[in-house]
């Protein structure tokens, strides 16, 4: 009985080493370590040892932290950024430069734009089209299956989620054409979209949410999806639904695939704002405060608004208001100087002290001719405020009444 | 035999010390890998008795004990495989975030980019599944042998309450793997729990409040994972630790395994009556004989071996081999891993986890249709029928009259009919369980095996 067991215990002590190793073998021999291997031996031949040594091994990964995004595609597609590489074939090409210029890998990652599962660092699953996963990478392989001449057209569906408020954007034909249709056949007639348009039909706003559950494909021949869905819908809505009252625009193919990708990218993405083309992230003055400060440019002291002075001083006699009121009104500098700093208003602001030191030096550097011009204009201020009291002091008609 | 067994244990031990004096390799080797041996019969005892993991283990065993056929190593395989879930789990805790928003990307992390994760995950997803699998035939195994009565009447002797003990062990398990089922946060446990919660809620009076605080709310969301993490990771481990460690005293108090109740039987049959004789006590006024002395006698020489080698030995044969099997397993089967978690998007067909889908069946044939009126069965199956067998299999012990002599063995004669019952509901489980796993398609649908399924909608 012992001697048996003992069998037992070499046998099943020697399978357990023997998948510790191929435990070990496999976590050590992914499809990224191969990958990585070869294109070092490329760079060698292509740049020389010394820049192979500078590739970098293991998971690489991009994480953008506003987009919630973790891009380990550059593990594989590691000349993304080298120079030179324009040409090789993939994943060992240089990504085209004008676009990563306005969108910095380390911004976007990769898969904003793409598509594909960025966790990923198994081929297949990393370029997305497998199961329970609903975002493929939107390259040649899918636009082949839907017969699309323009193997980077579908991304523009991607990058509509940020230039969803655009109505025209540089390279991106097939939205732009979408959404000149949208505009020529009055969509909005019967949609709401983006908060504006009729209730005939549904709202389209957010359109690109709709779970792929969601959709009758009992009338689609070929493959179930989405896309084929919309495509098959914008050239012929009753046939994928009976009982819709849209009509048939007649759209051409070309045209129904541009108008799928556009209501798909109409999507809830948490995007920040900055992200998002268009959108002014910025306090924008009223009507009324763009006014008062044009009539205040063209008055008699335009000086003190355009050197942003009237952010703290008001200089009433000149019609100068500030709405901050900060510091004292300047209309009387040449006396309240005088008494506040015991010098002349020319002597002080040639050499300030205090506060006006660090402003003058600081955010408002005057040169010597502006601050001559200052004085100049404060003692016509001052003149002016004379000659305003002397007006309000005559006398004014005796009040009647009982 | 036993007997045997000891003089050739001492045979190869001295064909090896031989071997070794001769090779001049002993002092050094033995040295820096076994400190000690035992010698004799009471070391090997001492072995076991002296050692903190091995002392609830007897000093000495009997063979039917560890033989492979009677008890196939169930309850033994299952502590192992709490163990490989304990280790991968506490591993697993440093690598796992209970939020919603990071817990599914925690996931994909494990299974992508930390090292060795995707084992970690692997293994502790297929050691959680085999132990549901091992509890319950370990269930199995104790019901058709008998092994939850008492036999001779041994001083504190109760296996009915280890029984019990084993009926909560069982449950437990349901709910560790249950709540561990959630944690990934994607749409398959999303939809599990949400199915297998809703069916807990049909029960009346306390169906609804029992969800509500088992997801922390009405809806599964943060509250829930957090409650589901802390029950998994903590309270349920540590309540099955407590009870194993019972479970395990008590088959110690309980005389050991029952099938050694055989071994009494027959030496009660061997026993000789007591001798009539004079009695000088005060009972003996009374008349009659001495005071009887009934106490059976077990030759512990014929029966027993040391635990020291043969147990501790078939011990590391049925660790390694659970750890082996649960590996091979492990890289045979991936660890699917869905869509992130969407409460707008129902999968078609929702299933609970397959060790519910028995009961997701039950609910499924109890509900039916009268005229305009629709019997939800959610009641019936999901709760009332579970609560039935939970609850039988409590008190069968105790309604179990077959007669001693039918105890650790399988499938006696006396206990025919209870066998052939308990099977019956074994194999309709199993029956139910392999329609709801492999039969139902969308819109809970028979599907044959051979027939395929709609195709499933994708985006592109």
């Amino acid at each position: 009985m012992l001697s048996k067991d003992a069998i037992k215990l070499y046998v099943l002590g020697l399978s357990l080493l023997g998948l510790t190793a191929w435990v070990f073998f496999r976590e050590n021999r992914m499809d990224w370590t191969d990958y990585q291997a070869e294109f070092k031996e490329f760079v060698t031949e292509k740049f020389g040892a010394e820049r192979a040594a500078q590739v970098p091994t293991g998971i690489q990964q991009i994480w953008v932290k506003d987009l919630d995004r973790v891009d380990r595609c550059i593990t594989c597609h590691q000349a993304v950024e080298w120079k030179g590489l324009e040409t090789a074939p993939e994943p060992y090409r240089t990504h085209p430069k004008e676009i990563l210029e306005k969108h910095p890998l380390t911004a976007y990652g990769c898969t904003s734009c793409h598509g594909g599962q960025g966790f990923s660092t198994i081929l297949p699953d990393a370029h997305g089209n497998v199961e329970h996963w609903e975002e493929p990478v939107l390259g040649a392989e899918v636009s082949e299956a839907y017969l699309i001449k323009n193997s980077k057209a579908l991304m523009e569906m991607n990058c509509n989620s940020c230039h969803r408020y655009d109505r025209e954007t540089k390279g991106m034909d097939y939205i732009n054409t979408a959404k000149k249709l949208v505009e020529e056949k009055n969509c909005r007639a019967c949609h709401t979209i983006n908060g504006r348009g009729g209730i005939i039909g549904p709202d389209l706003t957010f359109e690109g949410e709709k779970p792929t559950e969601q959709f009758d494909y009992g009338r689609l021949t070929g493959r179930h999806s989405v896309f084929a869905w919309q495509v098959a819908h914008f050239q012929n809505p009753k046939m994928v639904s009976p009982d819709s009252v849209m009509p048939n625009f007649g759209f051409s193919s070309q045209d129904a695939q541009a108008l799928a990708l556009l209501v798909m990218s109409w999507r809830k993405e948490p995007i920040p704002a900055n992200y998002i083309s268009g959108v002014q992230l910025r306090d924008v003055p009223t009507q009324e405060e763009i006014e008062k400060e044009k009539r205040m440019l063209e008055g008699e002291g335009a000086f003190f608004v355009q050197n942003k002075c009237f952010i703290c001083h008001s200089v009433t006699s000149l019609g100068v208001d500030s709405a901050a009121k900060i510091g004292p009104d300047l209309s009387d500098a040449v006396t309240d100087v005088q008494s506040r700093f015991g010098r002349t208003l020319d002597d002080f602001l040639m050499e300030p002290t205090g506060t006006m030191s660090v402003v003058l030096a600081t955010q408002i550097p005057l040169t010597v001719e502006q601050r001559q011009q200052a004085i100049a204009l404060l003692k016509v201020a001052y003149q002016r405020k004379l000659e305003q009291q002397i007006k309000n002091a005559s006398p004014s008609p005796m009040p009647t009444g009982k | 035999m036993a007997t045997e067994l000891i003089s050739e244990t001492k045979a190869r031990s001295t064909l090896l010390v031989t071997l070794r004096d001769k090779l001049r390799l002993k002092s050094a080797w033995e040295k820096l890998t076994w400190t000690w041996r035992p010698e004799t019969k009471r070391e090997a005892g001492d072995a076991i008795v002296r050692n903190f993991v091995l002392h609830w283990f007897p000093a000495k065993v009997s063979l039917e004990s560890l033989s492979w056929g009677y008890s196939f190593w169930l309850g033994t395989i299952s502590a192992v495989l709490f163990l490989i879930l304990t280790i991968t789990g506490g591993v697993l805790m440093f690598l796992y975030v209970p939020s919603v928003e990071r817990a599914y990307l925690s996931v994909k992390d494990l299974e992508f980019s930390t090292s060795y994760g995707w084992f970690l995950r692997g293994l502790h997803r297929i050691g959680a599944h085999l132990m549901v699998a091992v509890v319950f035939l370990h269930m199995v195994r104790v019901f058709l042998t008998g092994a939850f009565k008492n036999g001779r009447k041994a001083v504190g002797q109760n296996r009915p309450l280890n029984w019990i003990i084993g009926v909560a062990l069982l449950l437990i398990t349901l709910l560790l793997s249950f709540t561990g089922y959630l944690l990934p946060w994607d749409q398959l446990a999303y939809w599990a729990i949400t199915v297998g919660t809703n069916i807990a809620s049909s029960a009346p009076v306390f169906g609804e409040p029992t969800r509500f605080i088992l997801l922390g709310g009405t809806t599964i969301e943060q509250a829930t994972l957090i409650r589901f993490y802390v029950l998994h990771c903590f309270i349920l481990p540590l309540a099955t630790l407590w009870l194993v460690s019972y479970h395990m005293w008590r088959v110690r108090k309980d005389g050991g395994l029952a099938c050694v109740e055989k071994r009494y039987e027959e030496a009660k049959k061997e026993e000789r009556p007591a001798i009539a004789s004079k009695t000088y006590s005060l009972l003996g006024i009374t008349g009659g004989t001495a005071v009887d002395v009934r106490n059976v006698m077990v030759d512990d020489e014929k029966d027993k071996v040391p635990s020291s080698p043969y147990l501790t030995v078939r011990l590391a044969v049925v660790t390694l081999a659970t750890l082996v099997a649960s590996i091979v397993l492990t890289l045979i089967v991936k660890a699917p891993l869905e869509e992130a978690a969407n409460p707008a998007v129902t999968p078609n067909p929702a299933k609970a986890p397959w060790y519910f889908l028995w009961l997701q069946e039950l609910v499924t044939i109890t509900t039916f249709t009268i005229g305009g009126f629709t019997i939800n069965g959610a009641l019936i199956g999901g709760i009332i029928l579970p609560g039935v067998l939970v609850l039988a299999a409590v008190l069968w012990p105790y309604f179990d009259k077959s007669p001693v002599s039918s105890i650790g063995r399988w499938f006696p004669k006396e206990r025919k009919w209870q066998n052939r019952i308990f099977l019956l509901i074994i194999v309709a489980i199993l029956i139910l369980t392999f329609i709801g796993t492999f039969m139902r398609g969308p819109f809970w649908e028979i599907y044959m095996p051979w027939q395929e399924w709609e195709q499933t909608p994708r985006k592109f």
